[in-house]
């Protein structure tokens, strides 16, 4: 037997071999990506029922949509208009299982992107995108990294975590947590039902944060350079403060509430206003170390 | 023009007439002219809702229900419930349609805006709150149609609370059993402290908060959690 023929023997074992794997493997949970060629700022629209939805930036004018369906029963449908690209899943059939249904998704966009997202559930996370960006979730936590904009939230009972967030925030969750860590958010409404919120980081001059729950904990940090006026007022709960607050010399004078606990006062300047209310949880006011 | 474009439209359009290319889509689509009927429905509802100060005339419920029961979506209160799994089902067809479960929607609104207006009149709130489960008066006041038509809405009664996903079902159960308990204790308080603004802020925010839980729901089923 001459090299040649060995050499197509090995390539024919080889060839049918790769084919084996090819059909063990279920066709359906390979990852599809799709290219979309785009100016500055584009918008990003996705909808998805199930999965998880990884958004990052890069500096390429693109934005490059991969996913993972491992079932093959929901398909993913794009469309591209200019500036405008919408992902959407679709089930191929009916009455299909949350887990078929499951499409996770990477999705790399310009930095400066505009965001919509809605999901049920799965894990959201978005990594260093500035724009505007909505979120509307069910049961999906959502994660958010160095995104600066005006970010618009809605969960059910998904906890938000916004590490270095910069600009405006509004979130609302009825059982979902919020959490913002060293945040430069100079505008802040976030209310829950029954979940905690944290506020770790600076009051900006200017800035207004208004933190609203029913039961649960509300947790700002302060740091004695910070420059805010407070009114926090808890109806059925505690207030437990750490910063030695002046009266409030801004506004009209806050005459004591007959009814609850309640806080008022001013430390330095007062460039800040920080509002917190909550019905039967406990409002801290705690000192950054 | 296509049926989803007229929707957009009509969606954006305040109070002027429709682009020439809308009427003529109007004029051959069946299914926008019913949609176009409907937000006419809601929009001269929720005039007649401004026009009536706080509390809506009984002609806008008895309007509303006479239309909703023209339309066969639900069904008269005498009508005795089919089986105790059904009973809601009138008012689940109701939000098969989302222009009918807006107009509803818009309605647990006002009435929840009405009950914060309330809050501004503490006497007459006091009488209101007080009267919630006893009121005996012909003209249905907002905060007890409210009470009766959209707040006893059980969790069989949403399509999105009967989705294959558990998960989801499980988190939209389990968070409207959270909002109602929430309402339960607001409505308590402010029965005991009729005078407390913050305890009737924070039923107008659990009413609020109610009402777009359903709305998510409602919504989750009617485009499949998907779209």
């Amino acid at each position: 037997m001459n090299a040649s023929c060995i050499g197509v023997r090995v390539g024919a074992l080889g060839a049918v071999m790769a084919g084996f794997i090819l059909a063990a493997s279920p066709a359906h949970a390979d990852r599809v990506e799709k290219h979309f060629p785009v100016q500055k700022k584009p918008k990003i629209t996705v909808r998805n029922s199930s999965g998880r939805i990884q958004v990052k930036a890069w500096t390429k004018s693109e934005v490059l949509v991969a996913w993972t369906n491992k079932s093959g029963k929901t398909a993913v449908e794009t469309e591209q208009a200019g500036n405008r690209v919408e992902v959407a899943t679709q089930a191929n059939e009916d009455g299909i299982s949350a887990e078929d249904s499951k499409t996770d998704f990477e999705i790399t966009v310009p930095v400066e992107s505009e965001l919509s997202v809605r999901t049920d559930s799965g894990n959201v996370t978005v990594d260093s995108v500035h724009g505007d960006m909505t979120f509307d979730t069910v049961g999906a936590n959502l994660q958010l990294s160095d995104v600066d904009g005006y970010m618009v939230v809605k969960t059910i009972d998904g906890s938000l975590v916004c590490t270095r967030c910069s600009g405006k925030l509004e979130s609302n969750s009825i059982s979902g947590n919020v959490q913002m860590i060293s945040p430069t958010l100079d505008s802040v409404r976030v209310q829950t039902s029954s979940g905690n919120i944290l506020f770790d980081g600076s009051f900006l001059s200017r800035g207004i944060y208004i933190m609203k729950n029913f039961s649960g904990t509300i947790e700002v940090h302060f740091s004695s350079s910070d420059s805010f006026d407070v009114n926090a007022t808890s109806l059925k709960g505690d207030v437990i403060n750490q910063a030695s607050f002046k009266p409030d010399t801004h506004g009209s004078p806050h005459p004591a509430s007959k009814w609850g606990h309640s806080l008022f006062g001013t430390l330095n300047e007062g460039h800040a206003k920080v509002e917190l209310s909550s019905f039967s949880g406990t409002i801290k006011i705690l000192k950054r170390d | 023009m296509q049926c989803e474009q007229f929707e957009q439209l009509l969606e954006q359009q305040d109070d002027g007439a429709l682009p020439e290319p809308a009427l003529a889509h109007l004029e051959e689509c069946h299914a926008c002219r019913a949609l176009s009927a409907d937000f006419g429905a809601i929009h001269d509802l929720a005039l007649e809702l401004g026009a009536e100060g706080i509390a809506p005339a009984e002609r806008v419920w008895v309007t509303l229900r006479n239309r909703l029961e023209a339309e066969g979506l639900i069904h008269g209160a005498q009508e005795p419930p089919r089986s105790a799994g059904h009973a809601s089902d009138g008012w689940w067809a109701v939000f098969q349609r989302p222009a009918i479960a807006g107009s509803f929607l818009g309605l647990v609104l006002a009435a929840a805006a009405m009950v914060s207006y309330w809050s501004n009149f503490p006497q007459t709130a006091v009488h209101s709150q007080l009267a919630f489960q006893q009121s005996t008066s012909a003209v249905p006041s907002a905060d007890n149609v409210f009470k009766e038509e959209i707040l006893t809405v059980g969790s069989d009664s949403i399509p999105g609370l009967q989705r294959q996903d558990t998960a989801v079902t499980a988190s939209l159960r389990r968070n409207l059993q959270i909002v109602d308990n929430f309402i339960a204790i607001c409505e308590k308080s402010v029965r005991e402290q009729p005078d407390n603004q913050m305890a009737r802020e924070y039923l107008y925010g659990a009413y609020q908060q109610k009402a777009e839980l359903l709305a998510t729901a409602m919504n989750r089923s009617m485009t499949g959690g998907l779209q």
